[in-house]
C-alpha cells in the first residue's frame, strides 16, 4: 500500500478506496467543480426569484411603466430597463427561472422516453425490436431543428408547449444509445435468471436492466442540459419560444435586445453572457460527470505521455531515450 | 460488403416512407390550415376567399390519406409537387436552394474539421497539462456562447466600431467565388465554431480512452516515440467515433442552420422552409424536410462504410 501513495508502482491487486461523489469531483475534476457550482447558483436564482428580484412580479407579471423605458444603468435599477420600462436585472432573475425549468423539465422527460423506448426495445425485442428501430431511424433522419420548427408551430408558444417540443424528438433519437446499453446488459446471467425466476419485461427491465445502466442515464442528462437551454434561445431567435409574456433570455436576446441594438446594446448583450454562463456551467460539470462516471475512462494508471515519462525516468534515475530510432528496421520493429 | 450496401440500401425505403408519413402527418396536425392562413391574410384587407372552392383546386377537400397517397405517388416518380401559393415546383425551389445550404454546410464542415481534430490530439497528448485545460475551457466557451448572439453581435458592432459589416447579398459561386466566399465565412465560421468545440472535446475523450489501452502501453514500454504512439496506434484506433461524430456534425449543418441562414440573408432550404411553415405551404416543408433527411441518410449509409475502410476487424454482416 505504501507504492501506491507514491504513485510509481501501484499495486495491481488493491482496489482504492472509492470517495464520494462530491469529494472526487473536487480532487479530480475542479472545472467541473466549478460547473456545479454555478448551476447551483442559478438554481438558488431562479427558486428564490421573487425575494432576489428587485421588482417581483405581481400575479405573474413583471411590472411595466412606459415612463421609464429604456433607461441606463441607475440606482434604481442597476442594469437599466428595457423597451416595455421593465427592471432588466428583475427580468434577468426571472429568465432563470424559466431555464432552469425547462432545462430540468426536458431533461428528465427526454431521459425518461429514451430509457423506456430503448429498454423496452432491447429487451422485448423481435418485431417489436425492428419496428419501433425504424421509427427511431425515421426521427434521427429528419433534421432535428426542422421536426421543432414544425412540432412548434403545431403546439403554438409556451412553456410546456417547448418541453414538449424538446423532449419527444430528442427521446426518441436518443433511445438507440439506450438501447445498445440495454442489450450488453440483457444477456448477462442476472437477467437471464430473473427470467427463470418467472420474471416478466417489466420485471426484467425496471429491476435489473434500468439500474444496470444507469452510469449512462446520468451522463446522458447531464450531458443534455447545456444543448436545451440553447436550443430554447435558438427557438426564441426564429419567432417560436415562450409567451412574450414569460420572461426568457432567449426571448429578451430577439425582442428587447435586436430591436434597440443600437439605442441600449446592453440589452442584448446581458442575456446572451447569462446563457453562455449557464450552459459553460451545464457543460463542464456534464464532462465531470462523464469522465467519473465512464468505465471506459477509469484507470488512469494507464496513460502516459512525453512529459510524464520523463518524470518517471527522472525519478527512478533512469536516462530516458525520446528520439527516433535510426534504423529503420528496428522502427518497423517497434 | 456488396451484400451489406443492398441490404441498406433496402432498408432506406420503410426508413423513407415513415418520415414522410411522420412529416405527413405532422404537418396536418398543425392548426390553421393553408386556406385558413389565406383567408386570414386576404381579410386584413377586407377580402375573403371561397374556402370550399380553393380546397378543391388544392386538393385539400379530399380524405387525407388519399392525399398522402396521391403525394407519395408523386414523390417516388420524382415530382415532389409544388407550391400552394405561387406557380413553382418544389423541385425547382430545391435546385435554386440546395446550394447555397449545401455551400454553407460543408464550408463550416471544413472549418470544424480544420480546427477540431488537431487541438482534440493535443489536449489528448497533454493531458491536464496547462494547455489542456485552456484549451478546453475556451472551447467549452464558445460552445456556450448562443451562435445566433455571437451572430448578431458581429453584424452589428465592426459597423459601430469600424463601419465593416458582413456581406448579406447573395451572389452563386459560379459567377463570383470572391465574393461569394466573402459572404460565406463568417456564418461558416461561426457555425463551425461551436460545433469544433464539441467535436474537438470528443475526439480528446476518444484518444484518451484508446491511450489507456495495454497495446499503448506496450509500445510506451517498447521505447516508441511519442509522435507514433499518438499518430500511428493511438489515432487510428479512435477514429471510428470520431467518425460517428462527423457525420453527426454533417446531419446538424446541413439541417440546423435555419439560424444562420436567417441572421446572414443565405437563401437556403431552412429559410424557405420556414417561410413555407409559416403559410402552411405543406409540399414546400414535406420537400424540403424529405430531401434533407435523405441527405442525413446517405451520409449515415456512407459514415457506416468508411467504418470498414478505417478498421479492418469491423464486420458490416
Amino acid at each position: 500500500m505504501k507504492n501506491q501513495k507514491k504513485g510509481v508502482h501501484p499495486n495491481p491487486g488493491a482496489k482504492p478506496k472509492q470517495d464520494s461523489f462530491l469529494k472526487q469531483l473536487a480532487k479530480k475534476k475542479p472545472l467541473g467543480l466549478v460547473g456545479l457550482i454555478i448551476l447551483l447558483a442559478f438554481l438558488f436564482i431562479a427558486i428564490f426569484a421573487d425575494l432576489i428580484a428587485p421588482y417581483p412580479m405581481t400575479d405573474g407579471v413583471m411590472q411595466t411603466s412606459i415612463l421609464s423605458k429604456l433607461q441606463g444603468p441607475s440606482p434604481a435599477h442597476l442594469l437599466g430597463t428595457d423597451n416595455l420600462g421593465r427592471d432588466v436585472l428583475s427580468y434577468l432573475i426571472y429568465g432563470a427561472r424559466t431555464s432552469a425549468i425547462l432545462g430540468i423539465c426536458c431533461t428528465l422527460l427526454s431521459v425518461a422516453i429514451s430509457v423506456i423506448i430503448g429498454t423496452l426495445s432491447a429487451v422485448i425485442g423481435g418485431w417489436f425490436d425492428l419496428v419501433v428501430q425504424r421509427i427511431v431511424d425515421a426521427f434521427q433522419c429528419i433534421p432535428s431543428m426542422l421536426i421543432l420548427l414544425i412540432l412548434m408551430s403545431m403546439l403554438g408558444n409556451g412553456v410546456p408547449q417547448l418541453v414538449f417540443a424538446m423532449s419527444v424528438p430528442g427521446g426518441i433519437t436518443g433511445s438507440r444509445m439506450m438501447r445498445s446499453a440495454a442489450i450488453s446488459v440483457k444477456d448477462s446471467g442476472y437477467v437471464k435468471n430473473a427470467a427463470l425466476l418467472g420474471g416478466g419485461t417489466m420485471w426484467k427491465t425496471f429491476k435489473h436492466v434500468i439500474p444496470n445502466i444507469l452510469p449512462l442515464i446520468i451522463t446522458n442528462a447531464a450531458s443534455s442540459l447545456g444543448g436545451v437551454i440553447l436550443m430554447e434561445a435558438s427557438l426564441n431567435f426564429l419567432g417560436y419560444g415562450v409567451d412574450p409574456g414569460t420572461p426568457s433570455w432567449g426571448y429578451m436576446i430577439t425582442n428587447q435586445g435586436k430591436a434597440n441594438m443600437f439605442v441600449m446594446p446592453m440589452l442584448a448583450v446581458y442575456p446572451g453572457i447569462c446563457i453562455g454562463l449557464m450552459v459553460f456551467g451545464a457543460t463542464m460539470f456534464g464532462d465531470a460527470v462523464r469522465d467519473l462516471l465512464d468505465p471506459r475512462l477509469k484507470g488512469g494508471v494507464g496513460t502516459y505521455n512525453a512529459n510524464k515519462l520523463k518524470k518517471i525516468a527522472q525519478k527512478m534515475s533512469i536516462k530516458y531515450h525520446y528520439t527516433e530510432p535510426e534504423n529503420k528496421a528496428q522502427a518497423k520493429v517497434g | 460488403m456488396g451484400k451489406y450496401f443492398v441490404k441498406r440500401v433496402l432498408l432506406l425505403i420503410p426508413t423513407i416512407l415513415l418520415v414522410c408519413i411522420i412529416v405527413f402527418a405532422l404537418m396536418r396536425m398543425i392548426p390553421m390550415d393553408a386556406v385558413a392562413t389565406l383567408q386570414q391574410k386576404l381579410s386584413a384587407n377586407g377580402n375573403y376567399v371561397d374556402e370550399e372552392y380553393v380546397k378543391s383546386l388544392l386538393g385539400l377537400d379530399r380524405p387525407a390519406v388519399e392525399q398522402f397517397f396521391v403525394w407519395i405517388g408523386n414523390v417516388f416518380k420524382g415530382d415532389l409537387g409544388s407550391s400552394y401559393f405561387d406557380h413553382v415546383t418544389v423541385n425547382s425551389i430545391l435546385a435554386k436552394k440546395l446550394p447555397a445550404t449545401l455551400e454553407l454546410g460543408i464550408l463550416s464542415l471544413i472549418i470544424t474539421n480544420l480546427i477540431s481534430i488537431p487541438l482534440g490530439l493535443f489536449c489528448a497528448a497533454r493531458q491536464d497539462s496547462i494547455s489542456d485545460y485552456t484549451i478546453r475551457v475556451i472551447s467549452t466557451i464558445l460552445i456556450a456562447l448562443p451562435v445566433f448572439w455571437v451572430a448578431t453581435l458581429v453584424l452589428i458592432y465592426p459597423n459601430l466600431w469600424w463601419g465593416w459589416a458582413p456581406k448579406v447579398t447573395y451572389v452563386p459561386i459560379w459567377e463570383h467565388p470572391l465574393e461569394n466566399l466573402a459572404m460565406f465565412l463568417p456564418p461558416a465560421i461561426l457555425s463551425a465554431i461551436g460545433q469544433a468545440g464539441i467535436q474537438m472535446r470528443t475526439i480528446r475523450t476518444m484518444t484518451l480512452e484508446v491511450m489507456r489501452q495495454d497495446y499503448i502501453r506496450t509500445a510506451w514500454a517498447k521505447g516508441v516515440p511519442e509522435r507514433r504512439v499518438l499518430f500511428k496506434y493511438a489515432f487510428r484506433n479512435s477514429m471510428i467515433p470520431i467518425i460517428t461524430m462527423i457525420g453527426g456534425s454533417v446531419a446538424m449543418m446541413i439541417g440546423g442552420n435555419v439560424v444562420m441562414e436567417n441572421i446572414f440573408n443565405i437563401p437556403g432550404l431552412g429559410q424557405a422552409m420556414v417561410a413555407a411553415l409559416n403559410t402552411r405551404d405543406y409540399p414546400i416543408v414535406q420537400g424540403c424536410v424529405l430531401v434533407l433527411s435523405l441527405f442525413v441518410m446517405c451520409i449515415n449509409l456512407l459514415v457506416d462504410l468508411a467504418y470498414k475502410w478505417i478498421d479492418p476487424r469491423v464486420s458490416l454482416e
